[in-house]
C-alpha cells in the first residue's frame, strides 16, 4: 500500500464521520444521477429525513446499549406495542394526548427496565432477554388489537408524525440553536481559564461556529423551500433534539461516561466503585424511552396502530449503529454515527424505490452495506486493540 | 544410548533481549522423579515450554538430547509422539465431554467413515482407570462429574494413553485438596515403577520431597544446582531457590507508625469450582495507621483472593469480618469499599484495571467522576484539573489527558490505576502486585510514593511475589500459604529465607 493512501486510511479511521458523510455524498449523487436530478429535491430531502426520523429514534438508543456491550432485539415489538397502545387509548378510551404521552412514555421506560433488569441483575445474556421481548411484545400487540387495526382521532396525536413547523418557528429554533451552540463554547472557555487550563484559539472556535451555523441554515432552508409542505417535519424535529440531548449526555454526563466505560471494560469500571448493574438498567430503560417515542411516531404516521408496526425495526435500528461506527466489542460509537448510519439506510431504501427496483433488491442492497460497513471499522482498527 | 532419557544442554531463551533462561541443564534417567524448584519467574515454566516445543526448535538455543538423539521437534504434537507429555495447572479437559472422549481427544479411536469407536474408547479408557486405582469411575459420564482429584487423574490417564515416557507436571497438587494430593503422588510412585519418569514443579518442598530422587533448582534462568534429594533437605532447597542479594532497589524512609485502625477478621473464602476446597482459609489480619503491611506467599497460595474479600469481589462463597476505626463495616461491592475508605489496586491491570479505550484522564477520575458533577454533568474543567494535578503528581507520561490509556507503557498504565485509587481519598489502600511488568525506573517511583503515602497516614496492604520487595518495603510481613497465614513477622532483620520457609510451610525453628 502505498504511503498516500495508508495516509488516507489514517485520515478516515481518525475521522470516522469524514467517511460517513463521505458515503452519504457518493450515495446521493450517484441516485440524483440515476433519478435524473429527482433525488436531491426539497422534495425528496424532506421525504428521506421523515423516513429516517423513526429509525433514527431507535438507533440512538441502540447505540448506548451496544457502547454498552449489549443488544436488544426486541426494540421493534416494542415499538408496535407502544404504537398500538397509543392508538387503543385514543381511539377506543378517548384519553386526552397529554396523558397518551405519559402513559406510553412511563410504559416504555418500565418495559425498557424490565428487559435490563433481567440483563443486569438475574444476568441473562441481552441477546436471549431481548429475543423473548421480540416474541413476547409482539403477541401482547397481537392479543390487545386482536390482529387489526385501530385508527387514530387525535388530530394532536396525527401531527405528530405527519405534521411540518411552521417556517417561522422553524427559522426561530435554528437561531436559538445556534445561539446556544455559541453560549457552550463561550462558557467552556471561560471555565477552562477559570482553572488554568490551555484554550483553543477564538478563531477555531469562531470558525466551527461558522461551520454550524451554514449547515443548519442550509437544513433549515431546504426543508422549507419544498412547496409541497414547507417546514421541518415535527419527526425529524424531534429526530434532531434526540441528537443534541443524547450527544450531551454522551458526552458531558456522568452516565454517558460510565456506558462507554462499561462496554470498554466491565470488571475494572465494577472494581473502580461504580454501580454496572444500575448503569446497564438505566441504559434498557432509556431505550424504551425512544421505543414508546418511535412508536407513537409511528402510529401518527400511518394514523394507526396496527399488529405489524415497526416489525423488524431493530434490525434497522441495529444496522445504523454498526454503520455509523459502533463496535461490535463495546466501548465505542456515537450519537451522530448512529444517525447518519439511519439516514444511509434511509437514502439506499429511499433511492432505490424511486429507481422503482423491488424490495428485494434494497433488502440485499443494505445487507451487503452492513458487512461492508462492519468489514472496514474491522481491518481499520485490526491491530488497535487486539 | 546414554543413560539418561532426557538431556538438555545449555539451554538459552531470550524475550526480546531479557533472558529469560541462561544455560540450563537438565538430565532426566527412565523411571526418574526430577523435581524443579525456583521463586517465581526463575523460569521453570518457560524451561518446561521449550522441552515440550511450545517454543519450537530454533527459537532458544542449546541442545536436547532425547533416548540418545537430538530432539529438534517444532510442535508439541511431534513432542507427544516422542512420549514427552506436559500436563498443565490449568488443567485442559472438557467439562461437558465424557471422561473417555476427554482421554482420547485429538487420538480418537475411529471406524471406517471417522465414526466413533465408542467400545474400543471405552475399553481402553477403563483399563486406565483401574491402572490409575479410579475403578469407579464411569468413562461415558462427562467429567465435570469428578472433582479436582480426578479431573487430575483423568489428565494424566490421557498422558499415558499417549504412551508418555516423560511426564512434566506442573503445579500439579495447586487445585487439590491434601487427600486427593496424596493419592496423586502415590500414582507418581506407581508411574516410577513402570519406568514412567517425571519431571514435577511445585513449591509444595514436603511433595517434592515425598516422591523425588533428584532435585534441580533454578533461579532466575539460571541453573543453581542439581543433588539428590537423599543429600538434600528442604532448608538446603530455600536457600538454593533464593540465595541472591537484595540490590538497592529501595528508597526505605522512616515513617511513623500509629494504632491499629483496621481488622479484617476470619476471612474464608471457598474455591469456585470446587466447594470442598478453602483458597482462604480463617485468615484474620490487623493494620495499624501508617503501616505498610507485606503480604508474602506462593503464586495460588489464597493472596489475591484475600484481597478481594477485603474489597468485596471475591466472585465465590466467602465470609469477611471487618472494623474500621473501632466499628464493624459492611463491604458487599467494590463500590461500598470504596466509599468506606478501602481502595485496592488490582493484580491483573489490563483485566481489571484499566478501561482501554477511554482517556488516561477518564480512567484517573473513574471512581470520584460524581465530585466534578452537577445533576449529572461533568464540569469538564474541574476535572481536568484535577486530572493534570494527579498526572503531575505521579509523573505519569502521556502525550495528552485525552489519548485512550491502552497506548501508555505498563509502568504509566500503573500509575494512572494507582492515582484513581488514591483519588476518593481512601483510609486503607491495597495494592495486589504493584511493580508487575512495571520497569525499574517506575517501580521506584511506586516505591517512593507509597512512602510518601504513609507519612500521610495512610496504610498500604502490599501483596508482592517478590520477597526482595516485601522486604525492602514492608514494616510487617504477613506469610500466606495454601490459603492459610503461615506467618507475621516484624520486619527487622526478616530474612529472605525466613519468609519463603514459612511460606513452604515449614516451622521457623528449622530455618535458623
Amino acid at each position: 500500500m502505498s504511503t498516500a493512501s495508508k495516509g488516507l486510511q489514517r485520515v478516515f479511521s481518525q475521522y470516522k464521520i469524514l467517511t460517513l458523510l463521505f458515503a452519504i455524498i457518493v450515495i446521493w449523487v450517484f441516485f440524483n444521477y440515476l433519478t435524473d436530478y429527482l433525488f436531491l429535491t426539497p422534495r425528496n430531502i424532506s421525504n428521506l429525513f421523515r423516513q429516517m426520523a423513526i429509525t433514527g429514534m431507535l438507533a440512538s438508543g441502540m447505540v448506548f446499549i451496544i457502547i454498552a456491550g449489549e443488544i436488544d432485539l426486541s426494540v421493534g415489538s416494542l415499538l408496535g406495542l407502544l404504537g398500538g397502545i397509543a392508538a387503543i387509548l385514543d381511539y377506543t378510551y378517548h384519553v386526552p394526548l397529554t396523558a397518551i404521552f405519559a402513559i406510553v412514555l412511563l410504559l416504555g421506560v418500565a418495559i425498557g427496565g424490565w428487559t435490563g433488569y433481567w440483563v443486569a441483575y438475574q444476568r441473562v445474556p441481552s441477546f436471549i432477554v431481548s429475543l423473548s421481548g421480540f416474541l413476547a411484545f409482539r403477541g401482547i400487540l397481537l392479543g390487545i388489537t386482536k390482529g387489526t387495526t385501530v385508527p387514530v382521532e387525535s388530530q394532536g396525536l396525527v401531527w405528530l408524525g405527519q405534521g411540518y413547523l411552521p417556517v417561522w418557528l422553524g427559522n426561530t429554533i435554528a437561531i436559538v440553536a445556534l445561539l446556544f451552540l455559541a453560549f457552550q463554547s463561550y462558557q467552556a472557555r471561560t471555565s477552562r481559564l477559570k482553572y488554568g487550563l490551555t484554550v483553543t484559539p477564538v478563531w477555531q472556535d469562531v470558525a466551527k461556529l461558522v461551520l454550524a451555523a451554514a449547515i443548519i441554515a442550509g437544513f433549515v432552508h431546504t426543508l422549507n423551500s419544498y412547496e409541497g409542505a414547507p417546514g421541518v417535519p415535527v419527526p425529524v424535529l424531534i429526530t434532531l433534539i434526540i441528537l443534541a440531548v443524547f450527544t450531551f449526555v454522551a458526552n458531558r454526563t456522568v452516565f454517558g461516561r460510565r456506558i462507554y466505560s462499561i462496554g470498554s471494560n466491565l470488571e475494572a469500571t465494577r472494581l473502580s466503585g461504580v454501580n454496572v448493574k444500575a448503569i446497564k438498567l438505566a441504559v434498557f430503560a432509556l431505550m424504551g424511552l425512544m421505543c414508546a417515542l418511535a412508536g407513537m411516531t409511528t402510529t401518527a404516521r400511518l394514523a394507526a396502530g396496527g399488529p405489524s408496526a415497526g416489525n423488524l425495526g431493530e434490525l434497522d435500528a441495529i444496522a445504523s449503529c454498526f454503520i455509523g461506527g459502533a463496535s461490535s466489542r463495546g466501548g465505542v460509537g456515537t450519537i451522530y454515527g448512529a444517525l447518519i448510519g439511519a439516514l444511509i439506510m434511509a437514502s439506499l431504501d429511499n433511492g432505490m424505490s424511486m429507481l422503482g427496483l423491488d424490495s428485494f433488491w434494497q433488502m440485499i442492497v443494505k445487507g451487503t452495506i452492513l458487512l461492508l460497513a462492519v468489514w472496514v471499522d474491522v481491518i481499520s482498527g485490526a491491530g488497535n486493540d487486539r | 544410548m546414554s543413560e539418561y532419557l532426557l538431556d538438555m544442554r545449555g539451554i538459552v531463551k531470550d524475550f526480546s533481549g531479557v533472558k529469560a533462561l541462561n544455560g540450563i541443564d537438565l538430565k532426566v534417567k527412565p523411571g526418574e522423579c526430577v523435581g524443579l524448584c525456583g521463586e517465581n519467574g526463575a523460569g521453570k515454566s518457560t524451561l518446561m515450554k521449550v522441552l515440550s516445543a511450545v517454543y519450537p526448535h530454533g527459537t532458544w538455543e542449546g541442545q536436547i538430547f532425547w533416548e540418545g538423539t537430538e530432539l529438534k521437534a517444532q510442535t508439541i504434537r511431534e513432542t507427544e509422539e516422542a512420549g514427552i507429555v506436559i500436563i498443565h495447572q490449568e488443567l485442559m479437559l472438557v467439562p461437558q465431554l465424557s471422561v473417555a472422549e476427554n482421554i482420547f481427544m485429538g487420538n480418537e479411536i475411529k471406524l471406517p467413515g471417522g465414526i466413533m469407536n465408542y467400545g474400543a474408547m471405552y475399553q481402553r479408557a477403563e483399563e486406565l482407570m483401574k491402572e490409575l486405582k479410579m475403578p469407579d469411575v464411569n468413562v461415558a459420564k462427562p467429567v465435570h462429574n469428578y472433582g479436582g482429584g480426578h479431573q487430575q487423574l483423568i489428565e494424566i490417564a490421557k498422558a499415558l494413553n499417549k504412551k508418555a515416557k516423560l511426564l512434566i507436571l506442573d503445579e500439579p497438587t495447586s487445585s487439590l485438596t491434601k487427600s486427593e494430593t496424596e493419592i496423586l503422588l502415590n500414582i507418581i510412585r506407581e508411574l516410577k515403577k513402570k519406568g514412567v519418569a517425571c519431571v514435577m514443579i511445585s513449591h509444595k518442598l514436603d511433595e517434592i520431597a515425598a516422591v523425588c530422587d533428584t532435585i534441580s533448582v533454578i533461579r532466575d534462568g539460571t541453573h543453581v544446582g542439581t543433588r539428590p534429594m537423599a543429600e538434600m533437605d528442604t532448608n538446603e532447597i530455600i536457600t538454593m531457590m533464593v540465595g541472591r542479594e537484595i540490590k538497592n532497589l529501595f528508597p526505605r524512609e522512616e515513617h511513623p507508625i500509629g494504632e491499629v485502625f483496621f481488622e479484617a477478621k476470619n476471612i474464608t473464602c471457598v474455591d469456585v469450582t470446587n466447594a470442598a476446597r478453602k483458597r482462604v482459609d480463617n485468615v484474620s489480619l490487623k493494620l495499624r495507621k501508617g503501616e505498610i503491611l507485606g503480604i508474602s506467599g506462593l503464586v495460588g497460595a489464597g493472596r489475591t483472593e484475600l484481597a478481594m474479600a477485603i474489597f468485596g469481589c471475591y466472585p465465590g462463597e466467602y465470609q469477611a469480618e471487618l472494623w474500621l476505626d473501632g466499628k464493624q463495616i459492611s463491604v458487599n461491592s467494590p463500590r461500598d469499599a470504596v466509599t468506606q475508605g478501602i481502595c485496592l489496586v488490582p493484580e491483573d491491570r489490563k483485566r481489571h484495571g484499566i478501561v482501554p479505550l477511554q482517556g488516561v484522564g477518564a480512567n484517573i477520575t473513574m471512581a470520584v467522576l460524581n465530585k466534578f458533577a452537577k445533576f449529572g454533568v461533568i464540569d469538564a474543567s474541574a476535572e481536568m484539573h484535577q486530572i493534570q494535578q494527579s498526572i503531575a503528581r505521579m509523573r505519569v507520561k502521556t502525550a495528552s489527558p485525552t489519548l485512550p490509556i491502552k497506548g501508555l507503557s505498563g509502568g504509566n498504565q500503573q500509575k494512572a490505576v494507582v492515582s484513581k485509587m488514591l483519588l476518593p481519598n481512601p483510609k486503607v489502600l491495597i495494592l495486589d502486585e504493584p511493580t508487575r511488568g512495571v520497569d525499574v525506573g517506575a517501580k521506584y517511583e511506586i516505591y517512593k510514593l507509597m512512602f510518601e503515602l504513609v507519612k500521610q497516614g495512610l496504610s498500604i496492604i502490599m501483596i508482592s511475589s517478590e520477597l526482595p520487595e516485601v522486604l525492602g518495603i514492608s514494616d510487617r510481613v504477613l506469610v500466606i500459604g495454601e490459603g492459610q497465614l503461615r506467618g507475621d513477622f516484624v520486619n527487622d532483620g526478616l530474612t529472605q529465607e525466613q519468609v519463603m520457609t514459612a511460606a513452604l510451610g515449614h516451622s521457623l525453628q528449622n530455618a535458623a
